[in-house]
């Protein structure tokens, strides 16, 4: 099994720039400067069909392509290192131990797209990440990777690190883009676009860091061999799979996209706890519905989770046992989206907080009959919210009542959570 | 134009609407809550949902979506009136529904949709929100708890007033909208913020409690304040204007108004008003007829002949000023003026020698049109609020250059690349043309500029103005100079603005000829978006010029206080100004006054002038009679009585005509007839009446017959260890009569003086200390502001107050040599 992000010799540690360079790091820079068009290295993301990491796996490609090459001004590129949604760390581990491969990535992704200015918007909490990150840059400032004139290809870049003050919505690329200008973190309108009109009003591209720590591999060892490391033949490379929850090993681990959720549990993660069996997992980070052992099949990839009804996500996987309650998970994770609402749009500020309390009634016993299909009818009206996290955060309501009902209705006719003592 | 259709109707719509604006156009209602035409695109409360059936039947919101061809929508489907209601559910989910105590009821978007979508019931429930309501500011309170954070009163603060002032805070169901780090409000006080409320959070405190909103009856007319010209709805109930009511589809500025013209209005019902003639018998003034007061003051005029003199103020209307002039003929005297005779000079002899026409050839609307805006003197903003609205969003909507020529920062300084270059104060003549200079200098100048007339003298005369030689004494560098001559001459479309009036006596005839120079120079005149608006003061200072009510023959403002003084004016009628306050040197205006035969001064308020006249007469505001006000930039429009006449108050129009009539004449019988006149007598009025001018007005034509004029330069007698002290508008205020409103005086009670912060470190002067001006005049104790707009060296004091009177050290010249003692 390849992996190209993580080093299993490297767990908990940071890589040297100096270890980084002799597996052969900055060699697919060399590779693109020396002789690839930008033109030529956004062909290659193409056609390894690498998808978005950071949760909405939007084509990376196609995102790429979207950007304006006749506009004057700046364009820019920002990596989204907000990584803040529950039971995904991915980002961490990769920063943590191979903060190189991001600045390479960024490099190339910054050569493809003609950028010279390019963010590193990493999450408050982040201290190791931002640290790591800076002495990398550091280093590959020394080392004529970054700067100006690069390699003597008349390509330069400045790369930047900002830390953010922190909010789950920064995750939002509008509203990303808006904290980096300084100004209160709400997504914008759409359109335009940030790819037409972005930070300070320039296009604007804005990559997840996995995303962008894919791009070295594609360019030194090409396209076919890279969409090859897949489980299947439709998804494309490797994913980092964060696991939590009842299992025995709960690790970042990097799989081959489509590897099924079966394989992953059993495998890497070394089966249930002792004691457990396995009820629910979130697949893809807190806002994307359940699955259940009916789903233990499902190829973790893109299509074939949404195609089973949730999302692949950011890939943080999170394991319930059968004594969770999933009134009360869903609670859980329904309180952090109202308190981490942005406050912008109707639905999303005034409907959370409402499905809270719903929810906790439910958790307490005092449920009613018709509380069922307010849940739903909220699920559909947070649908047309503003912004995409606004859904994502009906994610696992929607799969309670899909799911779930029985438990929740159970919670209802006995008047009590039935896993409470 | 987009073909679409919109609930099975095939409609058309221009290229960049968005779903909102394509049905409104073609009669579809669609709900808004957060949308406002004049704002961006926000798309927060979605309530506007419509479907949209190439996006699958997805629900989207109308306000934000632009058009595409051939889209079909559905704007009113079972869903979408679901979904609505659902929104309706959650925002009343925390609101009080106070609506019986709340001042918005009958007016709040939350109730009529509430109504409209019969949300009878709520499927919801949760807790109220518990905000804190601010009580403390006087003129605008905050209701937190019944806001929809629709987020337009932040929005427009920003976006048009360019404050800031409000701003969202904390998240999820906390959201709140506040001022930053929940500091109460300090701000321009327009009131923007609460004409676009939808809902009872922000509400006009004058206003609380006074009646319901369904009680009043509005009538549009024009606020009497600057020369914006701005459109106005009182909003009147039992002969009383209780509140000016927003029309967001009113005048060029869309109902943007600013702290005086919104929350000004009090002085119309003021207690204070006068209401019964008055003359003076044995030393006091004791309340009189109308009949004796006429006949007593047909008298004098009569007597006095030709040494008759009048002063008008320019707030009263063409047609009263028409009929004053009359009067004033009547008895065979031609010496009337207003404004101090030098306020109106810029127009009346820079315009009339420069471009052969009285008035300004550009209008407001060109300032989001041009390319580069000009600015003479921060004070712009702060003279007439509304068309720093304009400027501002010109310049960050429309990406329009802002270059400003001032003697010290301001507001306008803070817009998003605006270039503002600190003049050393009276030097602004001799930097204009020292970028006429470099304009010919350089061969920047526009092909047909060498055969206007005076251009060989005016080159002749521009050789001692080098960018070298004038950076020497006027504090800015050469490169500055020939950099902002490089721009304006190089921008396709420049406009210039300079605000005149009795606190700028610096901006004269020499000014508006030298920044007319430049226009001409560059060919940036007669075509959109260029030329130069003279900014005069009051709300008819435009008027008053194009109704010649000034000298041509007789005396002007000055020599009409010398004759008092000297006994050569006989009978003086005051129309309306409060020279003692507002002329330059109080002592000498005092004793001019207190001197001449007979004083006759007609006004709302026992002004300090009134209080030494021999004659009091009360007059009607603009509130209580018709006729005609210009603005700025030409624009005639009728303003129409919105309650009856205050005690036995008469409009001044009834004044002049009973004492015509008194005096053997034959007045005009009404304003409309009198405006009759004027449109066939005032060039550029021709063909106008109360009918063509409608809502919105008509443009008077300005035809302009360009040539160069050399213009004087001020002579810099500095003061060695003493302050510079200019003269300027508070953003609250307008002349003395805002003293009278009650909003301005909230905001802005005293006079005061502005200091740079090195001067008041210097002198460990504090804010609001007391502080004694001296002048060689005299000094006054004003309380000190410090600030950082202001230079080293510089001060600044407002004209506005009675009690603080500037007057009384000032003497009209452009600066004012103080020191500064504590």
């Amino acid at each position: 099994m390849t992996q190209i992000l993580l080093r299993q010799d490297h767990t908990g540690q940071c890589l040297s720039f100096g270890q980084y360079c002799d597996a052969g790091g900055f060699e697919a820079l060399r590779t693109a400067l020396g002789g690839m068009s930008p033109n030529d290295v956004q062909q290659a993301v193409i056609d390894s069909g690498l998808r978005g990491r950071g949760g909405a796996g939007f084509p990376t490609g196609k995102k790429w392509s979207f950007v304006p090459r006749n506009l004057p001004g700046p364009r820019y590129l920002i990596c989204n290192c907000d990584e803040m949604e529950p039971g995904t760390y991915k980002d961490r581990v990769l920063l943590e131990q191979n903060p190189h491969i991001l600045i390479e990535g960024m490099a190339l992704t910054c050569y493809a797209l003609g950028v010279e200015h390019a963010f590193i918007f990493v999450r408050r909490g982040y201290e190791q990440a931002a640290a790591n990150l800076r002495t990398a840059i550091g280093a590959a400032k020394q080392a004529g990777f970054l700067g100006s004139d690069i390699l003597g290809s008349g390509f330069s870049l400045q790369l930047d690190i900002h830390q953010s003050a922190g909010r789950y919505i920064c995750g939002e690329e509008t509203a990303l883009i808006n904290a980096l200008e300084g100004i209160r973190a709400n997504p914008r309108v759409k359109p335009p676009f940030p790819a037409v009109k972005g930070l300070w009003g320039q296009p604007t591209v804005v990559n997840n860091v996995e995303t962008l720590a894919n791009i070295p591999a594609i360019i030194a060892h090409g396209p076919t061999w890279w969409k090859g490391l897949a489980a299947t033949p439709e998804a494309a490379g490797t994913k980092l799979f964060c696991i939590s929850g009842h299992v025995r090993n709960t690790e970042c681990f990097e799989l081959p996209l489509g590897t099924p959720l079966g394989k992953i549990i059993d495998g890497p993660c070394g089966g249930m706890r002792p004691g457990s069996t396995f009820k629910a997992c979130i697949p893809g980070g807190a806002s994307t519905p359940y699955f259940t052992r009916e789903h233990w099949g499902v190829a973790m990839d893109f299509d074939p989770v949404a195609k089973a009804g949730s999302r692949l996500g950011t890939g943080g996987i999170i394991v319930f046992d059968q004594n969770t309650c999933m009134v009360a998970a869903t609670l859980n994770l329904t309180r952090f989206y109202a308190r981490e609402s942005c406050g912008w749009c109707t639905p999303c500020r005034e409907g959370l907080p409402f499905l809270v309390h719903t929810l906790e009634k439910i958790e307490q016993g005092l449920g009613t009959e018709s509380d069922p299909d307010i849940l739903r009818e909220h699920v559909h009206a947070l649908n047309y919210a503003f912004c995409a996290l606004a859904p994502g955060a009906m994610g696992p309501v929607e799969g309670l009542l899909r799911l779930f009902e029985d438990e929740l209705r159970e919670h209802i006719t006995k008047g009590r959570c039935p896993f409470g003592d | 134009m987009v073909n679409l259709t919109i609930d099975d109707k095939q409609v058309t719509a221009p290229k960049n609407a968005t779903i909102y604006d394509a049905a409104k156009l073609n009669g579809i209602k669609i709900p808004i809550l957060c949308h406002d035409s004049k704002l961006k695109p926000f798309g927060a409360c979605r309530m506007c949902l419509v479907e949209v059936e190439q996006m699958k039947g997805r629900q989207i919101p109308a306000c934000t979506t632009p058009i595409t061809e051939g889209m079909i929508i559905r704007t009113a489907t079972p869903d979408i009136i679901k979904a609505r209601k659902m929104v309706l559910e959650l925002l009343l989910l925390n609101h009080p529904i106070d609506c019986p105590v709340c001042d918005k009821a009958g007016d709040c978007d939350l109730q009529n949709l509430t109504y409209e979508y019969e949300v009878n019931a709520n499927r919801f429930a949760d807790a109220k929100f518990n905000h804190v309501i601010d009580y403390n500011n006087p003129l605008i309170e905050r209701d937190m708890n019944r806001c929809v954070l629709c987020g337009k009163c932040a929005r427009i603060c920003d976006e048009i007033v360019s404050f800031g002032a409000l701003t969202f805070m904390d998240r999820g169901i906390e959201t709140k909208i506040a001022c930053e780090f929940e500091a109460p409000l300090n701000c321009e006080f327009c009131g923007s913020c609460v004409s676009v409320c939808p809902v009872g959070s922000l509400l006009a405190r004058p206003f609380k409690f006074k009646a319901r909103f369904w009680a009043l009856t509005n009538q549009k007319t024009v606020c009497s304040y600057c020369g914006t010209g701005c459109n106005l709805t009182l909003g009147v109930k039992d002969n009383k204007v209780l509140t000016t009511v927003y029309d967001e589809n009113q005048g060029f500025h869309k109902g943007q108004l600013c702290c005086r013209g919104r929350f000004g209005y009090q002085f119309i019902n003021s207690e204070r008003r006068l209401t019964t003639p008055l003359v003076r018998k044995n030393g006091t003034l004791v309340e009189t007829t109308w009949d004796e007061a006429i006949e007593v003051i047909a008298a004098k005029m009569k007597t006095a002949g030709a040494s008759t003199a009048a002063l008008a103020t320019p707030r009263i209307t063409n047609e009263e000023l028409i009929l004053f002039k009359e009067l004033m003929e009547t008895v065979g005297s031609n010496n009337y003026d207003h404004s101090a005779g030098y306020a109106h000079a810029a127009l009346t002899k820079g315009f009339v020698q420069s471009l052969g026409v009285a008035a300004s050839p550009a209008s407001i609307l060109d300032v989001q049109k041009t390319d580069l805006l000009l600015v003479i003197k921060t004070d712009t903003y702060e003279t007439h609020p509304v068309v720093g609205f304009e400027i501002n969003m010109a310049v960050k909507n429309k990406e329009v250059k802002l270059n400003i020529l001032s003697d010290k920062r301001g507001k306008l300084s803070k817009l998003p690349n605006a270039k503002t270059l600190i003049h050393v104060p009276g030097t602004e003549i001799a930097v204009i043309n020292a970028l006429a200079k470099v304009i010919v200098d350089e061969k920047l100048a526009d092909g047909t500029a060498a055969s206007v007339p005076g251009f060989a003298e005016l080159e002749k005369a521009l050789a001692a103005f080098t960018p070298d030689a004038v950076a020497a004494q006027c504090g800015l560098t050469a490169a500055d100079i020939k950099q902002l001559a490089t721009d304006y001459a190089k921008a396709e479309k420049a406009l210039i603005l300079f605000p005149v009036g009795l606190p700028y006596p610096g901006h004269n005839e020499d000014l508006a000829s030298a920044l007319a120079n430049l226009a001409i120079l560059t060919g940036k005149l007669g075509k959109e978006g260029c030329g130069v608006l003279c900014m005069a003061e009051k709300n008819n200072s435009q008027g008053a010029v194009d109704m010649g009510f000034y000298s041509t023959a007789g005396m002007d403002a000055g020599k009409i206080i010398d004759g008092c003084a000297s006994g050569s004016v006989k009978t003086l009628f005051i129309a309306g100004e409060n020279p003692v306050v507002s002329y330059p040197d109080h002592t000498k205006i005092a004793a001019a006054l207190d001197k001449v035969d007979f004083l006759v001064v007609a006004d709302l308020f026992m002004t300090e002038t009134a209080a030494m006249a021999d004659v009091v007469l009360p007059a009607c505001s603009f509130a209580e009679k018709e006729g005609t006000f210009t603005s700025v930039d030409r624009r005639v429009q009728h303003i129409k009585p919105a309650i009856r006449k205050i005690g036995q108050c008469r409009s001044d129009f009834e004044i002049f005509g009973a004492l015509i009539t008194k005096l053997g004449g034959k007045p005009s019988a009404t304003p409309a007839k009198t405006f009759e006149a004027i449109s066939s007598s005032v060039a550029g009025y021709a063909g106008m009446s109360y009918a063509s001018l409608g809502e919105t007005g008509a443009y008077a034509a300005v035809s302009v017959k360009p040539s160069f004029v050399v213009p004087k330069t001020m002579s810099l007698a500095s003061e060695s260890g003493k302050l510079a002290l200019v003269t300027g508008s508070a953003l609250y205020h307008s002349g003395t009569m805002s003293q009278y409103g009650e909003g301005p005086m909230y905001v802005c009670p005293e006079g005061y003086v502005e200091l740079s912060r090195n001067d008041a470190s210097k002198m460990k002067i504090a804010e609001n200390d007391l502080v004694i001006v001296t002048s060689s005049k005299g000094s006054i104790k004003l309380k000190a502001k410090i600030s950082m707009r202001m230079p080293q060296g510089v001060l600044f004091a407002p004209y506005h107050f009675s009690e603080t009177s500037i007057n009384r050290i000032c003497s009209g010249a452009p600066v004012t040599w103080v020191s500064l003692s504590k």
